[in-house]
């Protein structure tokens, strides 16, 4: 994928965006206007309207370049030593992608299960999943690290700051 | 005077003390860090700061924030990995040294340059942060709406190839700063009937995600995909000359330094700009006036003088707009304003009329981090070179879980770690695709502001659109707002239009032969 297609479909998806606001999300989650200073959707349609005006601008200017057959000159990539093969200047290609979601998921999972399960058991799961997750194959260092992390910030937040825990205590 | 002295002596309390202290030392282990640097540290730490005093607070941030940049130079004069951009160009001449088993010299030097252009740049501080305070109250909400416009056109092009992504990050910054109640109906207002959205998104959840859990996002990408290799350690030279530093060497660059501090006070005072500006600036004018042009690059010590000084001018001058008009310059001011209001103060020209005890108590505070600073970088600095090589596999999993705590101990909700995990999952994708997280952040924290003067402008002129018109502050502001967008938009076409003759000529040449 070339830059031009990334940042074509990054701002396409923005404009559907601001369209969504504009049409749906503002109007329906904004109090009526009190009759008095500037209305409540003034300022979200404001900033709304200079997001999409962006947007629209600068694929104007890659539509007017591929009409008239000019390429744009590339500009610099922000992590160009970054760059995997295969991903082009969108940065992310499969294996980063696997990355990313391989490394939000346990996060996303400690959030839901918190709640339900006690926090010594979760934080202890979910720092050894994330440890595994990120290579650490050392079992020792595994366990070492999430025993303390989890009795240090349980100590702290409980005794240093006198705030509970999120979820059960301790089963 | 009562208020000035009663100040400076709340902030040699011993709490402010060891608060201030345990900031720069922490900060500076954080800073050796590679990849973690000041901003990242303030937004890891505010949440421990909910439950000390409003100065004990700033102070230990502002210890924190001192203590991170010259943290930065560690790791760029050992490993030439800067801890923070703005370490770059000191790497240009400390790892040179570091190879010649020169490190320990290099660092001191680094250390009290530090030392010496922070110690300048707050003195600056306190001499005029209160007088142009005093100026900017007789600013109205005309003026204010016009200097946060200006504000948010100037940061949008901060951290980002186009003027016009930084735009859309800033209004997007604006609108997810609008989400809570609204402020003259006191009606909710784009929560999409999610209750804890009723007090809007708070702000340590969110700068925790786009400032530190996306940027590990990023690190660990590097680390697990690309493989993390492990860093050489050059050995120090057994030879105590190669590795203290002098009075001599130190004095060689006293004008370097002097230039290099007023560099980074007046880049700085200038929302926008940061300490990178002001680093390469005082480097580059450091190699032009010196007479040994020839040693820059190869490990001269004033051009470690040169770029350490700068930056570390920038800690305290980056204030000013902040004190003076209420508007973050740069991420690490942003973060500490949301401290400010955290601890109930909206940052400001006002806030030298309703907390003067505390801005002196900040004033000690920032003198005796300074100090601190050159204490701890002088006997810890053989320690804090350990910091540089903490094993990633121990070091990711901290900073990870640190940010899901920190995330809830504000409000002691699963929620806010939702934010945080939600807007981690934005900034990645932010960074990658080159929209400015610093202009967003930045929209974030000064909507409120913005709306509120826009209300008052519009309640005050009675509709009045002429306003702007009969306030010549506000109308030159305005203009100015039209010309950093007009400018802007015209120097990125002329680079484009350069480049392109470039190409063009390039590909004729080869064409030619």
């Amino acid at each position: 994928m070339t830059r031009i297609k990334r940042d074509s479909i990054a701002y396409l998806v923005i404009v559907g965006f601001c369209v969504l606001m504009l049409v749906w999300g503002i109007p329906t989650y904004t109090p009526d206007y009190p009759g008095y200073g500037a209305s409540p959707a003034l300022v979200p349609n404001v900033s709304v309207g200079v997001i999409l005006f962006m947007a629209c601008l600068s694929l104007l200017r890659i539509g007017i370049a591929a009409f008239m057959n000019k390429p744009i000159p590339d500009e610099e990539s922000s992590f160009p030593e970054d760059m995997e093969e295969g991903a082009g200047f969108t940065q992310i290609g499969r294996v980063k992608l696997q990355h990313l979601a391989s490394t939000m998921i346990p996060c996303v999972l400690l959030v839901v299960a918190i709640e339900y399960i006690a926090y010594i058991f979760v934080s202890f799961v979910f720092l050894m999943i994330f440890q595994y997750v990120i290579g650490n194959r050392n079992w020792g260092q595994s366990i070492l690290v999430s025993v303390i992390l989890t009795a240090t910030l349980y100590i702290v937040m409980r005794y240093g700051f006198g705030v509970p825990v999120p979820g059960p205590q301790l089963f | 005077m009562d208020m000035i002295i009663a100040g400076l002596l709340d902030s040699l309390s011993p709490t402010s003390l060891m608060f201030v202290f345990t900031g720069v030392l922490i900060g500076v282990l954080i800073g050796a860090i590679p990849g973690i640097n000041g901003p990242m540290a303030i937004a890891l730490f505010i949440p421990v700061t909910y439950y000390m005093s409003a100065l004990t607070a700033i102070g230990f941030l502002v210890g924190l924030n001192k203590g991170a940049f010259f943290g930065g130079a560690v790791s760029a004069v050992l490993l030439r990995t800067p801890g923070t951009p703005e370490a770059a160009a000191t790497s240009w001449d400390g790892y040179p040294l570091t190879q010649q088993g020169k490190g320990e010299k290099a660092l001191r030097m680094a250390l009290y340059s530090s030392v010496a252009g922070d110690f300048i740049s707050t003195v600056v501080l306190i001499a005029i942060a209160a007088p142009l305070a005093a100026i900017a109250l007789f600013m109205g909400p005309a003026e204010i709406f016009a200097l946060i416009s200006l504000a948010l056109t100037v940061i949008a092009g901060i951290g980002t190839n186009s003027i016009c992504r930084g735009l859309m990050a800033a209004g997007f910054g604006i609108l997810i700063g609008l989400v809570g109640t609204e402020p003259v109906t006191a009606l909710p207002r784009l929560t999409f009937d999610i209750y804890q959205l009723g007090g809007g998104l708070s702000l340590i959840p969110l700068a925790i995600g786009l400032l530190a859990f996306s940027e590990i996002l990023l690190q660990l990408e590097k680390f697990t995909v690309k493989g993390g290799g492990k860093h050489k350690i050059h050995e120090p030279s057994p030879k105590l000359e190669d590795r203290m530093l002098t009075l001599k060497e130190f004095f060689a660059s006293t004008k370097t330094l002097l230039r290099g501090s007023l560099i980074g006070i007046g880049v700085g005072a200038m929302p926008g700009l940061g300490a990178p500006v002001a680093s390469f600036m005082s480097y580059d004018q450091a190699m032009k006036r010196s007479k040994h042009k020839e040693e820059f690059g190869k490990g001269r010590l004033e051009g470690i003088g040169a770029s350490e000084s700068a930056n570390s001018a920038v800690v305290a001058s980056s204030m000013i707009p902040l004190f003076v008009l209420g508007i973050p310059g740069n991420l690490a001011v942003a973060m500490l304003m949301g401290a400010f209001m955290i601890h109930g103060m909206q940052p400001g020209p006002l806030m030298f009329q309703e907390n003067a005890q505390l801005m002196y108590g900040i004033y000690g505070s920032l003198l005796i981090a300074s100090l601190f600073l050159l204490i701890i970088g002088k006997f810890g600095l053989r320690y804090f070179c350990k910091a540089v090589n903490i094993p990633a596999m121990i070091l990711y999993p901290i900073v990870v879980f640190t940010c899901i705590m920190g995330s809830y101990l504000g409000q002691s909700s699963m929620f806010d770690v939702g934010v945080m995990l939600a807007f981690g999952f934005i900034g990645y994708f932010m960074r990658k695709f080159d929209y400015s997280y610093v202009a967003f952040l930045i929209g974030f924290i000064l909507a409120p502001e913005w709306e509120r003067a826009l209300q008052q402008v519009v309640i005050i002129s009675e509709f009045d659109t002429y306003m702007f018109f009969q306030r010549p502050v506000a109308m030159l502001l305005m203009a100015l707002t039209f010309f950093v967008i007009a400018r802007t938009f015209w120097v990125g076409i002329s680079a484009n239009r350069k480049k392109k003759l470039e190409q063009e000529s390039a590909s004729e040449q080869a064409k030619n032969g």
